[in-house]
């Protein structure tokens, strides 16, 4: 469905001289720097996959997705999704594809929902039959029914999202891209958002490619990961073994209510956990959950040091990144 | 047939923007008001002046209306249809809105106009037209349904031009990401159409001819009708100056479109 | 589009990257002074005097009332901006008289616009355009004042527009509307001594001419000397008027902004 060949994307940033005088000199002469956004990325992605396109902010996540939708045309490498090479026919391109970005809306702002999704029927030329069918199903699973008198811009973060979804997959897509579909949502709408795109998948074979920081997401969605770091391709392959390496990883946040003196580890727990400091009233400690428990790795903590507060997390993407880019994957 | 396709499509967006505007009928309503008072006022001007003068470098007071009528209905025809074009930079690329049309498999540039149609146009189309009736019935013109149809191309050749010469500034848009300012201070050569050329100097007919051709916005199509003898020429000439505009500001557009893909905003 | 320009611009007036449309207001401002140069020289082709004034003396009028017209528009804008969006009831909670805070703002971004804006149109007219001089040193000086209390004025009158966004959802028509009544009766456009008796009448009981066309005409002569002290009283009046009706009407407001709780 989608092919991937030794993609590259460069950005030349023109560098800009400050003041008057650099102003006057920039109009004549530029300088440039250029910046590799993308290098040498190469995957193919089969119908019906679902695959989570991870990597830090700045990694070339959204670049890759805009070349993949015809937003962007590549410095070099080749793109084809459904045969189609996007950014030489954007337009034909756009029928087959669905795409979510973040905060951004699809919609049209002013007018209902329901009438926003009728002009969409239009654009993509929606047989009628299909749209009064889509809308149906779509309505059942992310509840949209109360919706749709109302604009997008008097709907709460959640509700929007809820529509911008329906709008994505309306036109039977053959591959839709989200990017942070659940961004800032509470649990149960991001529940339902992520039960519509399996459901989606599942029924229309719809490939879906998805970035998030949300490991959650992934772990509900996902079978494969491509991770991406500098514009590298750092790893693909299943999830699997990502879960493997980073499911029982948690980090505790300790926030002491002295200023540390010493801020090396209690020597129990030294073994299993890896430190980072902040300041010296604050500390990040990253632990394997097979290796010792949150208790233990708690308790050692308010023995040594006076705890104000601490929360657990499980770890982010930045970090998984960070540690298969140092470590690898083995 | 893609032009049929996009007809249809375009009505389907005008219906979505009426149902918005009876939803808003009070705005509806003072927004067009509103316009309405800044015509008035410089008509106002207009008739004041004439008060102390019989006529304006050989031009009667009527003339000078039908003048003012072709650049009032001309321009509200941009401000109704091709309004959304002022906001290409600040609403569309700065905020990344634009890729959103760039991912509809319809032409990016009629997405962009379809976004939006302004109601405050109307108001100017109203007075417009109301000056424009009032003019070509005193200005001694003899009315045939020829020269009134002449008129009519004349006029949507007048909305064309206003909207080809906004449609080039603001595709500059693409490279410095607003270019509100710059077609700001173009538009506003426009005011000087809505007097006879023939009162400017040199320098500043030839700017409006050649250049920026808002002379073909009003005075010449305008002459064309009131001094056949002289000006009747520019009845061909404006709509051909409206199809070279049209065709030049959307040779860049697309120009600007494709710098848009390759860097990416 | 010209709503897109205002909001726009008050946007961008926050911060100081403002150099695009100091240009593009310098461009259009040049552009309005040629039309109106070409204009009046066209009108003056078959005759020598309009209401008893020669061409230069119009000319002088007109230029001098177009950068004065510059004035009358103010920080109205602001105010219902912030009245609209709830802002104003943290600005209330601060211990400043929001009214006398937007006022001084005001009168800092016009000190500001004469420098960048006026004095290249009047060197401009000067220069190139024949703008007379003065009748004498003490006529500019009335001037001066003359023009100094217009400006307040309209900064009142601007304050009243502002305030009105209370009640009416719609500002930018009333905005509008503001600006379509101005540019008739402040004599910004031409002077109201060309206006036929009845509108002249009316024009003669609003306070809008002694914004821009009374400093003006004591500029040109045209209120002869003994007559300036009265309509410097007059100017006087009412700014005093005005600025107790914006009070009034502010503290009819506040009154609702306190049931209402913002």
């Amino acid at each position: 469905m989608i092919r991937v060949e030794h993609l590259s994307k460069e950005y030349k940033i023109a560098r800009r001289k400050p003041g008057l005088r650099g102003a006057a000199q920039n109009l004549f002469h530029r300088t440039y720097d250029t910046k590799a956004a993308v290098s040498d990325v190469s995957f193919s992605i089969d119908q019906g996959e679902m695959v989570g396109y991870i990597g830090a902010n700045g990694a070339g996540k959204s670049t890759t997705i805009k070349m993949l939708c015809g937003i962007l045309t590549p410095t070099a490498g080749e793109v084809r999704v459904a045969g189609i090479v996007p950014y030489k026919q954007r337009q034909r391109n756009a029928r087959n594809i669905g795409a979510v970005f973040g905060q951004r809306t699809q919609l049209f702002w002013d007018i209902p929902a329901r009438e926003s999704f009728n002009l969409l029927k239009h654009i993509y030329q929606i047989p009628q039959h299909r749209f009064d069918e889509n809308l149906r199903t779509f309505s059942d699973v992310l509840e949209l029914e109360p919706l749709f008198g109302r604009p997008v811009r008097q709907m709460s973060l959640g509700e929007k999202m809820r529509c911008e979804l329906a709008a994505a997959f309306l036109q039977d897509p053959l591959v839709v891209y989200l990017d942070e579909p659940t961004i800032g949502l509470d649990v149960s709408v991001k529940a339902r958002i992520r039960k519509f795109i399996r459901e989606m998948n599942r029924n229309r074979k719809t490939t879906v490619i998805l970035t998030t920081h949300d490991m959650q997401d992934i772990e509900e969605i996902c079978s494969r990961l491509i991770m991406i770091d500098a514009g590298r391709l750092l790893y693909d392959g299943d999830l699997r073994s990502v879960r493997q390496r980073f499911g029982n990883r948690r980090t505790i946040h300790f926030d002491l209510a002295t200023t540390a003196t010493d801020t090396a580890m209690p020597a129990q727990l030294a073994p299993w956990v890896f430190a980072e400091w902040e300041g010296r009233e604050k500390v990040h400690i990253q632990f394997d959950a097979r290796q010792t428990s949150a208790s233990d790795v708690i308790a050692a903590m308010m023995q040594s040091y006076a705890v104000r507060d601490l929360t657990i997390t499980d770890p982010s993407i930045e970090s998984i990144v960070k540690d298969i880019y140092e470590r690898g994957l083995s | 047939m893609t032009v049929w396709r996009y007809a249809r499509l375009y009505l389907e967006f005008v219906k979505q923007v009426l149902k918005v505007w009876l939803e808003y009928r009070v705005d509806f309503f003072i927004g067009a008001l509103s316009t309405i008072v800044i015509q008035f006022a410089s008509l106002l001007f207009v008739t004041v002046v004439f008060e102390h003068i019989q006529q304006l470098n050989g031009w009667s007071f009527y003339q000078i209306l039908f003048i003012y009528g072709i650049a009032a209905t001309g321009r509200s025809i941009h401000l109704i249809f091709f309004d959304n074009l002022w906001t290409l930079g600040w609403q569309y690329i700065r905020t990344g809105n634009f890729d959103r049309l760039l991912i509809r498999p319809i032409n990016p540039l009629f997405h962009l106009i379809a976004d939006r149609i302004q109601q405050d146009g109307v108001g100017q189309l109203a007075i417009g037209l109301v000056v424009l009736i009032v003019a070509a019935t005193h200005d001694g013109t003899v009315w045939t349904p020829a020269s009134l149809l002449l008129l009519i191309l004349l006029i949507l050749s007048s909305g064309v031009i206003f909207s080809a010469v906004n449609l080039f500034f603001a595709t500059l848009s693409f490279w410095m990401v607003d270019s509100l300012p710059v077609m700001f201070a173009t538009f506003s050569l426009s005011d000087f159409a809505r007097y006879p050329l023939t009162i400017y100097n040199k320098g500043i007919r030839v700017l409006l001819t050649w250049i920026i051709p808002y002379g073909f916005t009003a005075f010449y199509p305008a002459a064309s009708i009131l001094e056949p003898a002289k000006f009747g020429l520019m009845a061909l000439i404006t709509p051909l100056v409206a199809a070279i505009c049209s065709v030049l500001a959307y040779l860049f557009w697309n120009v600007g479109l494709r710098a848009y893909t390759s860097t990416g905003n | 589009m010209r709503k897109y320009i205002e909001i726009f611009k008050s946007q961008l007036q926050l911060d100081a990257a403002y150099n695009g449309w100091f240009w593009a207001n310098a461009v259009a401002s040049v552009i309005g002074l040629l039309i109106a140069f070409s204009f009046w020289h066209a009108v003056y082709r078959h005759t020598t005097q309009i209401a008893n004034m020669n061409l230069p003396k119009m000319i002088s009028y007109v230029v001098i009332a177009m950068i004065l017209g510059n004035y009358v528009s103010g920080v109205g804008n602001r105010l219902s901006e912030s009245i609209r969006s709830g802002e104003v009831a943290i600005e209330l909670m601060k211990p400043y008289d929001l009214l006398l805070k937007l006022i001084w703002l005001d009168l800092g971004s016009k000190v500001s616009a004469s420098v960048r804006n006026s004095l290249p149109l009047l060197v401009i007219g000067y220069a190139f355009l024949g703008v007379q001089a003065p009748v004498s040193l003490a006529g500019g000086a009335l001037f001066a004042v003359s023009a100094i209390l217009g400006v307040l004025i309209g900064t009142q009158f601007d304050l009243i527009i502002g305030v009105l966004a209370f009640w009416t959802v719609n500002v930018w028509g009333l905005r509008v509307l503001r600006t379509g009544i101005l540019s008739i009766f402040t004599g910004a456009l031409i002077p109201v001594t060309l206006f036929p008796a009845w509108l002249l009448r009316i024009s003669e009981v609003l306070p809008f001419q002694s914004m821009v066309y009374t400093p003006v005409a004591i500029y040109t002569g045209a209120i002869p000397f003994q007559a300036v002290g009265m309509t410097l009283l007059i100017q006087t009046i009412w700014l005093i008027g005005l600025y107790v009706l914006v009070r009034l009407i502010w503290s009819v407001a506040l009154r609702k902004v306190v049931i209402f709780g913002g």
